[in-house]
């Protein structure tokens, strides 16, 4: 929130859309401060005026389910026979035959180099001795994929088709990709009843929405040239669609087939919470609960190879591809099954394979080493980052500062100072007449002497409502203010508050320290080399074994929570700015470079501003990672939404569940929309 | 409801005893297993019995806190150790509705308690007695605690019986709460493997008990009084001053298994296990990497007499 502050500021005689929002904020929060005393629930909103809305919404849920429990039960019996046929295929299959038909594959879309990633991906799966659990995880993927495809698919063409809905639908995607997925497990149990389908159902949604997202804009982008010749051909509008319209936009359709397929396969692990079948992501569960790290990561690597597998393959379907050779296709499965049917005797049973165990107990080890040999310089990170950053912005100076963090006690004199000073630095601004820039210096002044989680609520209401009036004018901030008065009323209002600290301090982090690598990555070609595997497996593998190294080091705790949000957030951060400062186009390059501009220059004054929109698109992604993992943070001991949400789970408590998910999502689509508004603004100033 | 067998054989050990009808013999009985190695044991024991008597048996991952919903719609037909600690609220709902039934305990003699690896003895003096928590709080101070000690709590879901425990006893620690298992395991192997102080609350059978040398911390017995009267315990103002009530271990079954399966449910709900039998094999699993198959079948081999008795019962 605190990134997108350089907004465009001219003379202060006639006062700027930034000014004026900011000067309203700070004067909200100066009343706010000198009313704290006499007006308590100013700065906590009293338990009085709470609805139950918690209550509400779980008993119209649970009417609403049980409502439609019996066509949801019907449609789960029915699932049940592809997800069993697709088992009994891929669990009976040999080995090798399976082996060969990736392979096969691999050679038929991308040649040599797919033919060797597809056989060594499913060698090391072979090796590690999950053989059987990977075959039920590619069964529940193999079906919920198609399931996924139609529900994306169905509703990218009604948006089409209906343009009255395109924004409601915007919306529902919006919803179904923000909303934790935990959130709605337990209705989807009561709906769907217990095992595999749930888990189908739950990852469906989640992948739907990249799916109708692209289909939407393939449609969108068909020539108007193209769609004019179908209908002067006299065909019915079915048969525009159907035999025009959808193959000319293939190419962005075959995107969001891609998509959906890398986000049915992270889901994997949402499907194994539940139980009901022996998959890959019930062994991560396991081995993470023993806190065996090497074990964990291992099961892990085997969802993240088959990420990166099915991520290749199907993206060759995305571009233009020529065609290889089929006789080598013939080739290659004949060989598997000659092969299988000589040494059908001899096949080590795939599950008895513990090729991988040393090297996962060397990781394990390793990791035992680290802690021992690094303990004391990382408990001192550890606390100097929590007394000195974390603490303060959460409870506040006056709160953070005791002598036995800071070595003295903050007092209120400190507080009249700092204000003081704050006040000085505006005026100093203002004078020079950048008013936005002091006013936004007095307001984080004052944030970070009352902490975060003790905001005053009409100071979080007008703030928020100033800083969406300016990215996106009125209609933006009455959302954006009405969404949040659903959180303030629902009494989730404190931990919504811990959530958009703890997000909010990791998507800062992130943007700094994931802009940097990405200015890294892009001016200098052997850094992008070893950060992009790391950011593939960052993206794919299941957040939970993260936990494990990160607990062992720094303990349970906000700072271990923060560390593994960060971990995750940052990938979008770092690819989005590299993507954005590597692709200028080169006649501004060289239009820069002959007027004699440094280096230095051309990243500053072209790159860097040609760039913004994209990196902005980076920060609203990592900031809807951020909140994605906020749920999986939960885990090592948070407060915030994420515990409510672990607690509705493990009471079965349909309401709390979906209010959190619901409160959650609020959050993050009130910050995707204001820095899309931002993000447009630039692009719009830039010409795009 | 226990109808009499008409079979032959059931006529030919006629008085012996009133054996239960087998039931739907074609069908398998589907047992849910959780999360942890001990319920792993504890399921596959009585899956083998079940098998013993002539059932088909098929073991179901389910998740623990999500299980009851498929007990209650018979995806699942029965569950066999829940722990009283730590059973979340809609096993009470599946119970009123009448869709789950309660089959009695398990006969696991669990303890919960504030605890520790053994060397923080070295760090706090005094330990295991409870008052010496008074003094040594400092010892396990952190960032997040200051100036209290850190007590890592159960994760939030079940319930806070650590912190409940640091008030009633005035105990100069703040508790915080764990997330998961895995966060309360990781603790404890930083901890061993580092050489620095934690005070967690846990419970036992568990393998990691014997795998970090994880002692209890003495408290007063934790009587009911406790729970109920301030005035009992070493702080006359408070409840809670003591140790944790003893938890119970249970087993659960979808309720129309009775009628199904007659023979199953006598000898589910008949089946025991002590935690001398289960804590070896979850050592022999866990620790030296057994399979569970494997490991139960060796122990059914070798205590035909603890398991034997109970299956006969039913079917004879």
């Amino acid at each position: 929130m605190t990134a997108v502050t350089d907004l465009p500021t001219q003379n202060s005689a006639q006062l700027t859309a930034g000014a004026k929002a900011a000067l309203i904020t700070v004067i909200v929060g100066a009343v706010c401060l000198v009313l704290e005393g006499i007006a308590p629930w100013l700065v906590k909103w009293p338990t009085a005026w709470e609805l139950p809305a918690t209550q509400w919404v779980g008993a119209f849920l649970g009417w609403f389910l049980n409502l439609i429990k019996p066509a949801m039960r019907l449609f789960s019996d029915l699932m049940t026979y592809p997800m069993d046929w697709a088992n009994y295929v891929l669990g009976n299959t040999p080995w090798p035959i399976l082996i060969g038909i990736v392979t096969a594959l691999g050679w038929y879309l991308g040649g040599l180099p797919m033919a060797a990633l597809g056989f060594l991906g499913l060698s090391f799966v072979l090796a590690s001795g999950y053989w059987a659990e990977s075959m039920n995880t590619l069964a529940l993927v193999a079906v919920s994929v198609p399931v996924a495809l139609i529900m994306g698919g169905g509703i990218g063409i009604l948006a089409n088709e209906v343009p009255k809905v395109k924004s409601l639908v915007q919306a529902v995607l919006d919803v179904m990709q923000t909303v934790p997925t935990f959130a709605y497990l337990t209705p989807l149990l009561l709906l769907f009843g217990f095992g595999p389908v749930v888990g189908l159902i739950a990852s469906a949604i989640y992948a739907a929405p990249p799916m109708a997202r692209n289909v939407m804009l393939g449609l969108e982008r068909v020539e108007p040239e193209i769609k004019e010749a179908a209908i002067m051909s006299g065909g019915t509008r079915f048969q525009q669609l159907f035999q025009v319209e959808i193959p000319a936009a293939t190419t962005q359709i075959m995107v969001g087939v891609n998509q959906c397929l890398m986000a049915a396969l992270s889901m994997v692990i949402i499907a194994a919470v539940i139980g009901g079948f022996n998959d890959i992501g019930w062994e991560v569960l396991l081995t993470m609960r023993k806190a065996q790290f090497g074990e964990s990561l291992m099961a892990g690597l085997v969802i993240v190879v088959f990420a990166v597998v099915i991520d290749r393959m199907s993206g060759t379907l995305a571009t233009e591809r020529k065609r290889y050779d089929s006789r080598v296709v013939w080739a290659m499965l004949g060989f598997a099954v000659l092969f299988t049917l000589a040494f059908r005797n001899w096949l080590p049973n795939p599950s008895e394979l513990t090729l991988l165990d040393p090297m996962a107990e060397a990781v394990d080890s390793g990791l035992t080493a680290f802690t021992q040999a690094n303990g004391p310089w990382l408990d001192a990170f550890k606390n100097n980052s929590l007394f000195y950053v974390l603490l303060p912005l959460r409870i506040g100076l006056d709160q953070a500062v005791l002598p036995f963090t800071w070595g003295f006690q903050w007092t209120s004199t400190m507080s009249a100072g700092l204000f003081a000073a704050g006040a000085a630095i505006a005026l100093l601004m203002a004078w020079r007449g950048r008013l936005t820039g002091g006013l936004i210096v007095l307001i984080l002044i004052g944030m970070l002497e009352t902490g975060i989680a003790n905001l005053p609520w009409p100071f979080v209401l007008t703030s928020v409502a100033a800083l969406s009036w300016v990215a996106g004018g009125w209609r933006l901030a009455a959302l954006c203010v009405g969404l949040l008065c659903t959180i303030l009323v629902s009494g989730l209002w404190e931990r919504a508050l811990l959530s958009l600290y703890l997000s909010g301090a990791a998507v800062f982090s992130c943007a700094v320290l994931g802009g940097l690598i990405g200015l890294a990555s892009a001016v200098w070609e052997p850094v992008w080399k070893v950060v992009r595997p790391i950011c593939d497996m960052l993206q794919t593998i299941p957040l939970f074994v993260f936990l494990i190294p990160v607990l062992m080091v720094f303990q349970i705790g906000e700072f271990s929570a923060f560390l593994a949000i960060c971990a995750y957030a940052i990938v979008p951060m770092i690819r989005y700015t590299r993507h954005g400062l590597v692709n200028t186009p080169e006649e501004m390059m060289e239009a820069a470079i002959s007027s004699g501009a440094t280096e230095w220059q051309i990243m500053r004054d072209v790159r860097a501003p040609y760039a913004a929109p994209t990196i902005l698109l980076g920060l609203n992604q990592t900031i809807l990672y951020a909140f994605a993992m906020l749920v999986i943070a939960a885990l090592i001991g948070t407060t915030g939404l994420g515990q409510s949400i672990y607690l509705a789970l493990g009471q079965a408590d349909v309401g709390l569940g979906i209010s959190a998910g619901a409160a959650m999502a609020v959050l993050a689509l009130i910050a995707d929309r204001i820095v899309q508004g931002f993000a447009e603004e630039r692009r719009a100033a830039l010409g795009l | 409801m226990k109808k009499l067998s008409v079979s032959l054989m059931a006529l030919t050990v006629a008085g012996a005893a009133q054996a239960a009808d087998m039931g739907a013999v074609d069908e398998p009985i589907k047992l849910a297993i959780n999360e942890w190695t001990g319920q792993h044991v504890t399921t596959h024991v009585a899956g083998e019995m079940l098998k013993a008597a002539g059932y088909n048996v098929e073991f179901v991952t389910a998740g623990m806190m999500n299980q009851f919903q498929a007990l209650a719609d018979g995806d699942i037909d029965a569950t066999l150790e829940i722990w009283s600690s730590n059973v979340s609220d809609e096993y009470a709902k599946k119970i009123d509705e009448g869709t789950v039934v309660e089959i009695g305990d398990l006969g696991l003699a669990a303890k919960e308690g504030i605890a520790y690896p053994a060397h923080v003895a070295d760090l706090c003096p005094g330990l295991p007695a409870w008052e010496a928590l008074k003094d040594c709080a400092q010892v396990f101070a952190t960032a997040e605690t200051l100036p209290g000690g850190r007590l890592v709590d159960y994760p939030a879901d079940w319930g806070t019986p650590g912190a409940d425990r640091m008030t009633g006893l005035e105990l100069p620690f703040k508790a915080v709460p764990a997330g998961s298992e895995g966060a309360l395991i990781a603790e404890l192997r930083a901890s061993t493997e580092r050489k620095s102080p934690l005070l967690i609350t846990f419970w036992q059978p568990h393998w990691a008990m014997s795998a970090y040398d994880v002692q209890f911390v003495d408290l007063p017995a934790g009587e009911e009084a406790c729970f109920n009267d301030p005035a009992w315990g070493p702080n006359p103002n408070a409840i809670n001053d003591c140790d944790f009530s003893p938890s119970r271990i249970f087993k659960a079954s979808w309720s129309g298994m009775e009628d199904k399966w007659p023979a199953a449910y006598e000898i589910l709900s008949n089946y025991q296990l002590a935690v001398e039998d289960q804590q070896p094999m979850m050592g022999a699993i866990d620790v030296d990497g057994g399979q569970v198959e494997e490991v139960v079948a060796a122990w059914m081999a070798e205590n035909e007499g603890k398991w034997r008795p109970v299956v006969d019962a039913a079917t004879q």
